[in-house]
């Protein structure tokens, strides 16, 4: 029995990010269509050209397989 | 969705991008640019009946023009408010008007205030973002004033 490693990469995966803002300029962000820890480094983006982050609420999916994620296939020979 | 945050705005700006932010806002909220800078330091030096004096916090202007007199002046209703960089770098603003309590001009030049910092942050997160390939599908202004983006970005 041989065994192959694939690797998947999702290739120009769309991240999307809703802005709001207010009208003291303090910004509300969600960042949509990150898996895992990866949206940590879009909301350091916004932090350094917004300001100073005051709270950040995680979703589910922060929580999900980062998605360079490798499979494992087995093949009978 | 992966996470929702709340950013509070720091202005860290040089003298043009900060003007254009008070501009911005005060067309927005009906105040035209009164005067230049000479014509603003002038009028200063009138007695004026209601005077309050503003620092926006977390504001700082940065310049390589020591010793220059920056500062922009806009008019509404009688009101006049001074837009200025203190002697710690920090931006105020001075609200006068003739017939005026303090409480109202305090209020007028809260308002204005805090419309400059939307403007700033606004035009900041468009030079930043576009500058690095994200792309505003949409844009609205609600009914209290806060502006809706909606940004894609693709990462290949």
């Amino acid at each position: 029995m041989g065994q192959r490693w694939l690797r998947l990469n999702k290739t120009m995966p769309q991240r999307e990010f809703d802005i709001t803002i207010g009208k003291d300029g303090s910004v509300e962000l969600t960042v949509k269509g990150y898996k895992g820890k990866g949206c940590l480094e879009a909301v350091k983006l916004f932090e350094k050209i917004v300001g100073e982050l005051r709270s950040e609420q995680k979703t589910n999916e922060f929580y999900e397989p980062e998605e360079n994620v490798q499979y494992r296939i087995d093949q009978r020979m | 969705m992966s996470a929702v945050c709340i950013l509070a705005p720091v202005v860290i700006a040089a003298w043009p991008a900060f003007s254009a932010a008070v501009m911005a806002a005060a067309a927005s909220l009906g105040y035209q640019v009164a005067a230049d800078a000479a014509a603003a330091k002038s009028s200063e030096v009138k007695k004026q009946a209601g005077q309050v004096q503003l620092e926006m916090a977390n504001s700082e202007i940065v310049t390589n023009q020591l010793g220059r007199d920056q500062r922009i002046q806009v008019t509404r209703d009688g009101v006049t408010v001074t837009f200025s960089r203190d002697a710690r770098g920090r931006a105020s603003l001075c609200v006068t008007g003739h017939g005026m309590k303090d409480a109202a001009l305090q209020a007028m030049g809260e308002e204005l205030s805090q419309r400059v910092v939307q403007k700033y942050v606004y035009q900041k997160l468009l030079d930043e973002m576009r500058a690095r390939g994200f792309v505003v599908v949409d844009e609205q202004t609600d009914a209290q004033h806060a502006i809706r983006l909606k940004v894609r970005h693709w990462e290949g």
